[in-house]
């Protein structure tokens, strides 16, 4: 057995595979990253990505342009989080149990209209997958050109997103005034700025984010909506925005570790090893549990995070 | 400065929130609600009222009907049960879906061994079994919180996942799945296992009655033991409770496991009440619907059982809906998210009001 997995082209398919199947999660922590970074704990992340899965592919299957589909997520994306936004900035509800909330709306809302605009068909309809986009001349290179420069333009997007994300939260001004509406909002207020106006701006990016992400599981690698299709990848990004200590660079090493675990999943049962598959399907969950386990307690965490600002408050 | 106050509005807090505008907010938000929820309707192709009136039908229309809205109900009396003792300790126990299953296999494991055993054996190891495999599950995640420090949402949420696949590894080709079976599922449970039907010509089994026996025991733990003050304190202040000298670590276990123990019995109420089997469709989905029953019902065991009636309504009555208009089934676990969110919207919007003020320049 693992000599086979040793093999230098399984090897390669397998981290071709591992930064593919980053794709989703990483754009969802990104857009984590910074609602959590101003403050805002979005548990809302699973079913809006779920709900980013279904638009994208009704809009593809409707349209027949699977950007359009990315760009339905991305709105229904925006449109989930500002709900939340509105209700826990403006109306200070308990965030974790409107992201519960927001979780339940996305898997209930994507199976009703799953089954009410498919009502006709036997058959929910397939749609073209998105291709892969090799990079001219990178792609060439041995052993890195498969694995880095032959993924489709949703997965280039979610790599260029870390630098930008870190270039925005930690070299901007506006950056700066997101972090410190998570760690010390106050500040800010007293300056004349709007602390309520930068998170909303930051869950409703979180939202787009996970929008998209969720877009690339049906436009990219399944064709079709089936329900609960994420299948925890939402609750997987808000885990690794915790191991990666709040860093858009570890956040980044966080996805890739669980995306390996996935795709040497996928290798191991396509070797046809005799594993039970519910084990290696288990696998990412139960690591996320002893990720957080071993991990020092809360390093990193926005001083402010879940804490919603009031000016007359503590 | 926020924006609103370029606008001349300004948000204020309620110092004191009466029980009028309490009501007139949650009325408010839930008239919304209906509105919205209407819309999805006219969506799916349908009249509104006809459909909402098909809804009633289905749920109560008959005795039998209404008797099965009951059965619909004991899952989720079960569940919000569990997600209210938790909540109300502002321990956020998501787990309550994963524990159904933990109950639900444990109760199977120490009962298949005992086929053929009266009725009066079988049945108190079904229930412990369900109490001991549910708590042991939420213990699991309050060890984690309390050894680990790992946030309670996040274990409990990952613990639902495991054990989706825990009950597969057993079920398909596992130890117990039905010999010749194609199906994911155990084989028909023992005769001498089954919750009893309350009365012929129902499905209302026993654990109906038990689930109510929960609620009152429940309410007298919250409100009359020192157990129920702790909880009702952590919930206000668990930092406070610390620094008088309570056992911090002991609570969360406490209520972790009692929240458990609570959903553990729905998956006996479900596999031996109404499936027979043990199979992941028997015992599915009921943790989450329980969270909303929870809040709805404000985390208050008797308002939790009359929530969860009107859930289980909407279960039972959706599908004599979809036969009557075409609108689909699943549309009511989006009405329950529809109503869970303009109800904390109206909760929390009654205790704050809009009040004029001079525009700022």
């Amino acid at each position: 057995m693992l000599a086979e997995l040793l093999n230098t082209s399984v090897m390669v398919s397998i981290l071709a595979a591992t930064i593919r199947i980053a794709t989703p999660v990483l754009l969802a922590a990104l857009g984590e990253l910074v609602a959590e970074r101003g403050g805002v704990y979005n548990m809302g992340v699973e079913g809006t990505m779920l709900m980013g899965a279904f638009t994208a592919y009704l809009a593809a299957a409707h349209t027949g342009s699977l950007w359009a589909g990315a760009a339905a997520a991305m709105l229904t994306g925006g449109l989930m989080s500002l709900t939340f936004a509105f209700l826990v900035i403006t109306l200070k509800v308990e965030q974790i149990v409107t992201g519960l909330a927001i979780n339940l709306l996305g898997s209930g809302l994507s199976v009703f209209w799953l089954r009410a605009a498919f009502a006709d068909a036997g058959q929910t309809p397939t749609i073209a997958l998105f291709g892969t986009a090799p990079v001219p001349v990178l792609h060439a290179i041995p052993y890195l050109g498969p694995v880095l420069f032959e993924q489709k333009l949703l997965t280039y997007l979610a790599l260029l997103a870390v630098p930008s994300v870190w270039v925005f939260l930690f070299r901007s001004r506006p950056g700066l005034d997101l972090r410190c509406c998570g760690e010390n909002p106050k500040a800010l207020d007293v300056k004349g700025i709007s602390v309520a106006a930068r998170q909303y701006g930051a869950v409703v990016f979180g939202g787009i984010m996970a929008g998209l992400g969720g877009s690339f599981l049906t436009l990219a690698t399944s064709a079709r909506f089936v329900p609960e299709i994420t299948n925890g990848r939402g609750w997987l990004a808000i885990v690794i925005v915790i191991a990666g200590m709040w860093r858009p660079v570890p956040v980044l090493l966080a996805t890739l570790a669980f995306s390996f675990l996935d795709a040497l999943q996928l290798q191991i049962q396509g070797i046809g090893i005799a594993i039970p598959y519910q084990l290696l399907l288990a696998m990412p969950y139960v690591f996320a549990i002893l990720a957080l386990a071993v991990r020092r307690a809360h390093s990193g965490a926005p001083e402010r995070l879940g804490i919603p600002y009031s000016r007359d408050g503590s | 400065m926020t924006q609103i106050e370029h606008l001349g509005w300004r948000i204020e807090t309620r110092a004191e929130v009466t029980a009028r505008q309490r009501a007139q907010g949650l009325t408010l938000a839930m008239a919304a609600a209906l509105i919205l929820c209407s819309f999805l309707f006219l969506a799916a192709g349908a009249n509104p009222f006809a459909a909402f009136a098909a809804l009633l039908k289905g749920a109560f229309g008959s005795w039998r009907t209404a008797t099965e809205t009951l059965v619909k109900a004991t899952p989720l009396i079960f569940t919000g049960l569990a997600a209210a003792v938790a909540f109300r300790a502002r321990l956020w126990n998501i787990g309550a879906e994963g524990q159904v299953f933990a109950g639900a296999i444990v109760a199977y494991w120490c009962q298949h061994g005992l086929a053929g055993q009266p009725p009066a054996v079988q049945l108190p190891v079904v229930i412990a079994g369900a109490m001991i495999g549910g708590a042991l599950y939420a213990g699991l995640a309050g060890l984690l919180k309390t050894a680990c420090r790992v946030d309670e949402v996040i274990s409990t949420v990952m613990l639902n996942y495991i054990i989706v696949y825990a009950l597969s590894m057993l079920l398909l080709k596992g130890p117990w799945s039905e010999s010749g079976g194609f199906f994911e599922q155990t084989a028909k449970v023992d005769p001498g296992s089954i919750l009893p039907a309350l009365f012929s010509g129902s499905r209302l089994h026993l654990g109906f009655p038990i689930a109510l026996v929960a609620a009152f025991l429940l309410q007298v733990i919250i409100a009359r033991t020192p157990l129920g003050f702790e909880i009702r304190a952590a919930g206000s202040n668990l930092r406070a409770l610390e620094v008088q000298g309570t056992n911090t670590t002991r609570i969360i276990l406490v209520v972790m496991m009692l929240s458990g123990l609570m959903a553990g019995l729905a998956g006996a109420s479900e596999v031996y009440g109404v499936h027979y089997r043990l199979k992941a469709g028997a015992v599915a989905g009921y943790g989450y619907s329980g969270i909303v029953v929870a809040i709805l019902g404000q985390f208050r065991p008797w308002r939790v059982v009359a929530a969860a009636i009107l859930f289980g309504a909407l279960v039972n009555g959706a599908t004599f809906m979809q036969i009557k208009t075409g609108v689909p089934s699943a549309l009511i676990y989006a009405i329950e998210a529809i109503i869970l969110l303009f109800y904390l919207g109206g909760w929390a919007a009654s205790g704050l009001r809009l009040r004029r003020i001079a525009r700022a320049r």
